[in-house]
């Protein structure tokens, strides 16, 4: 079929003209970048550079106008993926959201081509450089470079001379933070060679911005990312392969949960397919290196750390500290563990070292730097401050060590202060020269952002990766992350507010479609995290479990309680009101010294109500919160709604405070709807793995305890033989419904003796509790031995009291189950030094 | 002035714990030094429980040291350091004015362009217990007048902080900052030597710090010197003209070290050198207790 030839000018000059129109509207809603700034968007004409206007053409006009909503669609998923990043500054509690903008930053294949290679250059430089200083010391020696900046930098580390790492690959990651000067050529601004943050972010925006504009993806041959991933691990796998016959086992080292960049290691973890552990999860024996697993020390030959190097190992680093391994040097100076990267390198972070790179790149590799550093002056040296000095406005004075506290400060920007200011410089300069770097000050380009309808330019960063190939290259991963300033466009952080971008790097080759996810199918079963739980996360799933149940029984509780105080039928229920006041205090609802609800149901009910939202107490609130730190600590193990759920129960708790009896009892229902919310995620989303079963096993030692707590104080106090009682009984075990269907209104202690305790079919009865928590039992190691000290249990007795009294020794059962499984597998006592 | 003798040293250090320990690595600084002017004739370690591990190992200075993994429950750890040495003096004909200004010496340690690398420049870095403080620059200048000898220099900063500072046990602790204790003017020998190394490097020089013993059984009629119940430390400057090119000196006893100490390691500061230190897990609280002799005896 063919079109006949007026009809398809037609449709083509409408396709044109649409264009047209896109990039007329473009063009109205971006505002100008500011003057002496690098246009990533517009050539010098004003016209969209091509691959934007290809960019805009996928997105249409309806994509752009509908792009408010994409921007807020970000926020959500960010929300939702709970993608954060925790600033030290703000409240531990205040974790804010990591800031993406919707739109990408483009890079033509040109500019990838010279960045990949230059930097690919300096990778290999760098890792030149420490093999140089931890070994021969040349560089040193032959004042390539200054001894302050190695031996004096506190980052340099004594106890790691002389120890070569298997492969000869010090540095498995470098990333390089690049800026695009006013004429478009691109500078190395710094670099990060110790525990580069990002990568995890990186994959997070990319997973977010792709989906936003799936068909400007899809079709602009955007390279893909995955390889990059693989690499890192291959490398490490290559250099761990003389280690062991098997397959070499990684893991990934996290400060914890209080890092500020937690959730990326949590995430990345999850990505790669490594454990998360902490330090207090390993341990050093004979020089190698273990993870404290639910089957014992299971050997570790690598790990990907994002733990800096002082707190690394308390034995010979920074004592003051517990993050770390005690040992740990003695295994990398064994040879036997590869670490990515190697300790001791974050001396190149400073930016003194800069100036020095294209020298010592001639000497070491005999090749000229490929892409420039900004002009750097260390003023330690001081012919080169004196040269330097009456020029100062034309430069950002910067701390030469940083990683320090006593010699960190702002950079400073010397064009914006006034001469008076440069001189107090100066002045400070002169007194204490070593500790001061100034760099060129460069403008960075500006790229284009989504910002509340509008396309505002914001001067931006790139961060990318250099990832080691192991044959003694480096490739640079294709993409990156692009940081803007959002408020001062000279400031380039995260932490003073900026937000990120995805990085598309286009590319005139096919596209290497490398996807993670089937090769995860080929990582050995206990990579995939099948059986091996480390002893930290096993104890954080095991107390996730009981403070779920915990909660879930206090809700229940508090509830019943407020009922029988709103329909104020105490004078009538004296034994009813005893038993509820004692259960209340025994779970922490009210203190011993409040009155009970015989006393006064409303002085109780306002004690109760005015506890739940109280910290410190033991009560409701402090049970969320243990909740929501277990819930934190096994991130990579948890599907991702957990902290959510967390939060939100949170809040409504505090949600409580000053309210009446009906209001709360309003709050508490939204609470367990929550609490069941939880559970179902568990048992819905989660492998049925050590770690659950740990979960598992934890909620019904909790149930046990509880369940039978509350059948003893039903029974023995009488209250049970109230029709109140019995009915409240029935709601305290959630089981009213079961009763209802099968007995109606009658109210017959042994038919609900039967219920709550033999009935099998009930997933609340003693009996079934048992059942389950044999189960779970069974697939811990030594099931047996933690099963043998249960009691007899004899589900046909007749005898009620006899009954009872087993109950009550089932109780006692779960809470020594409970210590017997801590004791036996969460050895984490806190490792503690000395020095005399 | 006596030119060598031969000095037997024993350290016993104890710990008592409270509960048993379940596993502990430690990593121990206390077998001598072996130099020109130091000949270790007999060195043993001891320790019981007897370790899972042991290893020994020269650090990046050079010094002896000893790396050890208890992980069978234990309730107490006796670590016991006996060594035979015979020391020389170094300082014998040695003249202070004849060595150079000290603002030369301080030149030849700072980094230019075609400058000859000078290895104790390593020495002139603020260190983690040895921070850059302007208060110590002020109070070594006192001292370092410009074109004086550096070893002139040295010895008389080293006479003044033994006047202006009090031997006290009770003012310190292992981790007291040295700022803390060159403001209360109190210290111990760690702090003397903290103090007296952060002056030198204040103005440019380098300096490390030495620990070891010194004779804690003097000759008859002789006063008892300080810092002899447990371990010692001093300070070893970067002296061009002097023996080594370094001088000792021990500005806890206003001494230039000759045959009455034995060194046993050395570093920028405590931190690289601490004799005993560990990581343990369990355990409770301990008891410690440090035991030194060190005499003379005869060949």
């Amino acid at each position: 079929m063919s079109l006949d030839s007026s009809s398809k000018k037609d449709a083509d000059s409408a396709v044109k003209t649409a264009h047209e129109d896109l990039l007329a509207l473009v063009r109205s809603l971006t505002a100008q970048t500011k003057a002496g700034h690098y246009d990533e968007l517009r050539d010098q004409k004003g016209e969209l550079r091509p691959f934007w206007k290809t960019f805009f053409r996928y997105l249409d006009t309806a994509g752009l106008e509908g792009l408010p909503a994409s921007s807020d669609t970000s926020a959500r998923l960010i929300q939702q993926n709970g993608v954060t990043y925790n600033v030290y500054a703000d409240n531990q509690d205040q974790v804010r959201p990591w800031s993406l903008n919707s739109l990408p930053l483009l890079i033509e294949p040109a500019d990838w081509r010279n960045i990949s290679a230059s930097l690919s250059q300096r990778a290999k430089l760098l890792n030149a450089i420490v093999g140089d200083v931890y070994g021969q010391q040349k560089l040193i020696r032959g004042g390539y470079l200054p001894s302050a900046l190695v031996l004096g930098h506190p980052g340099y580390l004594r106890p790691m001379q002389g120890v070569k790492p298997p492969g000869d690959i010090y540095l498995h990651v470098v990333a390089f933070d690049i800026a695009r000067g006013p004429n478009g050529r691109w500078w190395v601004i710094g670099q990060r060679t110790q525990s580069p943050s990002g990568l995890g972010y990186v994959l997070e925006n990319r997973l977010i911005v792709s989906r936003l504009f799936p068909e400007a993806y899809r079709e602009m041959r955007v390279q893909h990312i995955a390889s990059s991933y693989k690499r890192l691990l291959d490398s490490m796998k290559a250099a761990a392969a003389r280690m062991t016959q098997d397959t070499p086992r990684f893991a990934l080292l996290t400060p914890g949960p209080y890092s500020e960049t937690y959730f990326e290691h949590a995430y990345l973890a999850r990505y790669l397919g490594l454990p998360l552990v902490e330090g207090a999860d390993l341990t050093v024996r004979n020089d190698r290196l273990y993870l404290k697993t639910l089957h014992g020390l299971q050997a570790i030959h690598g790990l990907l750390r994002r733990l800096d190097d002082d707190f690394c190992d308390p034995l010979e680093l920074r004592s003051d500290s517990s993050l770390g391994v005690p040992g740990l040097l003695q295994a990398v100076r064994a040879g036997n563990v590869v670490m990515a990267n190697s300790l001791g390198t974050s001396f190149l972070e400073s930016p003194a070292v800069q100036g020095f790179l294209p020298a010592i790149s001639e000497y070491l590799l005999g090749e000229t730097l490929m892409m420039p550093s900004l002009n750097t002056w260390w003023c330690g040296e001081i012919a080169a401050w004196q040269d330097i000095s009456p020029d100062l406005e034309t430069q950002v004075i910067k701390p030469t060590y940083a990683t320090s506290s006593r010699t960190n400060f702002q950079p400073a920007i010397a064009s914006v202060l006034s001469e008076s200011q440069r001189q107090k410089w100066r002045e400070r300069i002169d007194e204490q020269p070593d500790l001061f770097t100034t760099q060129s000050y460069l403008p960075f380009s500006q790229a284009p952002t989504w910002e509340a309808g509008r396309i505002t330019p914001r001067t931006a960063m790139l961060r990318v990766y250099a990832i080691a190939s192991g044959n003694g290259e480096w490739q640079v991963l294709p993409g990156g992350m692009t940081r803007i300033a959002t408020l001062d466009p000279h400031i380039v952080s995260i932490q003073s507010g900026g937000s990120t971008l995805d990085t598309w790097v286009m590319t005139d080759q096919p596209v290497d479609t490398y996807s993670m996810l089937p090769s995860r199918e080929k990582i050995p079963r206990w990579l995939a995290s099948e059986q091996l739980v480390s002893s930290r996360s096993a104890e954080n799933l095991f107390w996730l479990g009981r403070y779920t149940e915990r909660s879930e029984s206090m809700v229940r509780l508090a509830k019943e309680a407020l009922v029988l105080v709103s329909t104020n039928l105490q004078d009538s229920l004296p034994v009813l009101n005893d038993v509820m006041s004692a259960l209340c205090e025994s779970h922490k609802l009210v203190s011993s010294d409040a009155p009970s609800l015989t006393d006064s149901a409303a002085m109780f009910g306002r004690t109760l109500i005015s506890r739940l939202a109280k910290q410190d107490e033991g009560g409701l609130l402090d049970h969320i919160d243990a909740l929501e730190h277990a819930l934190k600590a096994v991130r990579d193990r948890l599907p991702a709604e957990h902290a959510e759920i967390a939060q939100t129960m949170r809040q409504m708790v505090l949600r409580t405070r000053a309210r009446s009896a009906i209001e709360t009892i309003e709050v508490l229902d939204a609470l367990s709807i929550q609490l069941v919310a939880l559970v179902g995620f568990q048992s819905d989303r989660m492998t049925r793995d050590l770690g659950w079963h740990m979960l598992t096993a934890g909620r019904l030692i909790e149930r046990l305890i509880s369940m039978s707590e509350v059948i003893c104080a039903f029974f023995s106090s009488a209250a049970v033989y109230t029709p109140r009682g019995f009915e409240t009984l029935l709601v305290l075990f959630d089981s009213s419904i079961t009763y209802r269907t099968r007995y109606q209104r009658q109210q017959d202690v042994h038919a609900l003796l039967d219920l709550l305790v033999t009935d099998v079919t009930n997933p609340r009865s003693i009996h079934c509790i048992l059942r389950g928590l044999t189960d779970e039992i069974k697939h811990l190691p030594d099931s047996e031995i933690l099963m043998s000290s249960m009691p007899e249990f004899n589900p046909c007795e007749e005898v009620i009291l006899t009954q009872v009294e087993t109950i009550k020794g089932l109780g006692l059962f779960g809470a020594g189950l409970s210590d017997e499984i801590s004791r036996r597998f969460f050895t984490l006592a806190v490792e503690r030094h000395f020095a005399s | 002035m006596t030119q060598s003798a031969n000095i037997e040293i024993e350290h016993v250090t104890r710990y008592q714990y409270q509960t048993d320990v379940e596993l502990a690595h430690h990593l121990a600084y206390l077998q001598p030094l072996e130099s020109d002017w130091q000949k270790v004739l007999d060195a043993k370690l001891l320790i019981t429980p007897e370790p899972d591990q042991q290893t020994e190992a020269l650090d990046t200075f050079g010094n002896r040291r000893t790396f050890f993994t208890l992980s069978t429950p234990h309730r107490s750890l006796v670590v016991s350091a006996f060594s035979k040495i015979r020391v020389k003096n170094r300082y014998v004909n040695f003249d202070p004015k004849a060595t150079p200004s000290w603002g030369l010496v301080a030149e030849s340690l700072a980094y230019a362009l075609d400058r000859p690398y000078v290895s104790a420049s390593e020495f002139v870095f603020p260190s983690p217990y040895v921070p850059r403080l302007p208060e110590l620059k002020e109070y070594a200048l006192e001292s370092f007048k410009p074109g004086r000898s550096i070893a002139e220099a040295s010895i008389e900063l080293s006479s003044r902080i033994h006047l202006d500072f009090v031997y006290s046990a009770d003012a310190t602790e292992v981790h007291t900052p040295m700022l803390e204790a060159f403001e209360k003017r109190a210290g111990v020998c760690q702090d003397f030597s903290h103090i007296f190394i952060g002056c030198l490097r204040a103005i440019g020089l380098a300096a490390q710090y030495i620990s070891g013993y010194i004779l804690n059984k003097p000759v008859p009629r002789q006063e008892k010197l300080r810092g002899a119940d447990a371990s010692h430390a001093w300070v070893s400057v970067y002296c061009p003209g002097a023996p080594g090119h370094w001088l000792e000196l021990d500005p806890t006893n206003d001494k230039i070290v000759g045959v009455e100490h034995v060194s046993v390691a050395v570093g920028r500061d405590f931190g690289d050198v601490s004799p005993l230190r560990g990581v343990i897990r369990g355990g409770g609280e301990h008891t410690l207790d440090i035991a030194v002799t060190s005499e003379h005896v005869r060949d």
